[in-house]
């Protein structure tokens, strides 16, 4: 699966964090990290991402599935 | 596809459907995924997942052509980061949003704390108030004005305009005509804070006032910048402060539990707008044709998303009608709306909401109320008065 992260329109309401912590965090400056890469989401981790990007209140996340 | 057109002479604006609005939402959900309002040439969306999908599909459900049920206001928000699509809805949101962060907010954490503290030790000696004009419109009224930068003469208007200003988002009943003079009122306020040196020197209007002085902002969109900043900011976090003590009066195993437990205050705080959701929803035009769930609509359709009925969606939530504190998908409700138009000051509104919990669970043994008298407009779900005494603990 891929998931694009717009950083324009993300405000760090924090959201995603709580349905993939594995994928996102807030700083302690309430700055967002992405913990994967190019897009490319972890084996394992596409329950929690599509649930991230459900759950984003300002359509900051999308997802693919990788071939579609 | 459906063979029936799903449609309905039910008044969702009479005074009736406003006043106890949530059969008549669970009467449009069982009636199809989008049903005609025959009486205002609208379709409503009232189940969760097409209003969902709807938020999240910003070009084919547009905000350009206005959010609003009638064609006055609808002409009249153009240029607000309300009713406009990007790439320009992309630019003024942009414009508007970094003070709101909740990145920006935490500096402002200890000062909404204080006056909250200092908020609920003063109600603790009051006996019986309002928690509508004692409790709830506190910090809406004081802390955020302030961090707006609107002069402290003339915010009396402020209630009357953002009362006004959602009554005239549905229809043009004789409810929301009689609004017109206040909306015409709060434009010229409007208007003339948006000219440099009105606003505190530096609050968040006024940077936006030097923004365009600057020449980085084209000075003509100041005024809805400003408007965007104002209204908005009033009514719904009224609402959902007043609902928070009527509801956990009304649970107080709940609030127990949130005492016990104060990581529980921000779901608790998501589960109060859910279940009584300040806005009742905003209007989209469609730009193509579209089929809602094997009801087609073609383009120019107009849909009103119903984001009150959506939060008491019994497809999406168990027991939807149950408010439930510890629900552990409450952050997925629709009250802010969703997507790229969703409420920008939403950590705004959780501040206050989670700086008065907080306050709350740390001084109150149990919340008493009364029953809530609601207001009748036309968008907003809110009450006028409710009785409430804290009981120290």
């Amino acid at each position: 699966m891929k998931m694009s992260v717009d950083l324009l329109r993300c405000e760090g309401h924090g959201l995603c964090e709580e349905a993939a912590p594995r994928l996102f965090r807030l700083d302690d400056e309430g700055d967002l990290l992405v913990l994967f890469e190019n897009g490319e989401v972890p084996p394992g981790q596409d329950g929690p991402a599509a649930g991230a990007a459900r759950a984003c209140p300002v359509g900051a996340l999308r997802t693919e599935q990788a071939g579609a | 596809m459906l063979t029936t057109v799903p449609s309905t002479d039910l008044d969702l604006y009479s005074e009736e459907s406003i006043l106890a609005p949530y059969q008549p939402y669970r009467v449009l959900r069982d009636l199809g995924p989008a049903v005609r309002l025959e009486r205002y040439g609208v379709w409503a969306m009232a189940r969760y997942q097409d209003v969902y999908a709807a938020l999240h599909d910003h070009e084919t459900f547009s905000s350009g052509s206005g959010v609003a049920l009638n064609d006055t206001i609808n002409q009249r928000m153009r240029g607000t980061t309300l009713a406009s699509d990007p790439p320009y809805h992309d630019h003024v949101r942009g414009l508007l949003n970094g003070p709101l962060t909740p990145k920006a907010l935490r500096r402002h954490r200890d000062l909404f704390q204080r006056v909250a503290d200092e908020l609920v030790d003063r109600l603790l000696t009051a006996g019986t108030f309002d928690a509508v004009t004692d409790f709830a419109q506190v910090l809406p009224l004081s802390v955020v004005p302030d961090l707006l930068g609107w002069p402290t003469e003339g915010r009396e208007d402020f209630l009357g305009w953002a009362s006004a200003a959602f009554n005239t988002i549905g229809p043009l009943n004789e409810r929301a005509v009689a609004e017109v003079p206040a909306m015409k009122g709060m434009w010229q306020y409007i208007a003339e804070m948006a000219r440099p040196g009105r606003l505190r020197d530096g609050s968040w209007g006024a940077d936006l006032v030097a923004k365009a002085s600057a020449g980085e902002i084209a000075p003509e969109l100041v005024p809805s910048l400003i408007g965007d900043y104002l209204v908005p900011s009033l009514d719904t976090t009224i609402s959902a402060l007043s609902s928070m003590l009527w509801l956990l009066a009304r649970h107080p195993e709940q609030w127990q539990a949130i005492r016990a437990d104060r990581s529980l205050i921000p779901n608790a705080f998501n589960e109060i707008v859910r279940y009584e959701s300040p806005a009742r929803g905003f209007s989209r035009l469609l730009t193509r044709d579209q089929d809602i769930d094997g009801v087609r609509l073609s383009a120019g359709t107009r849909v009103l998303m119903l984001y009150a009925s959506a939060n008491r969606d019994e497809r999406r939530w168990a027991d939807a009608g149950v408010f439930d504190v510890t629900r552990p998908d409450a952050s997925n409700h629709v009250a802010f709306g969703h997507g790229i138009h969703g409420c920008v000051g939403q950590g705004l509104a959780r501040l206050e909401g989670t700086a008065l919990l907080t306050a709350l669970a740390g001084r109150v043994a149990r919340i008493e109320t009364g029953e809530p008298v609601w207001r009748v407009n036309n968008h907003i779900r809110a009450m006028s008065a409710l009785p409430a005494t804290l009981h120290a603990g």
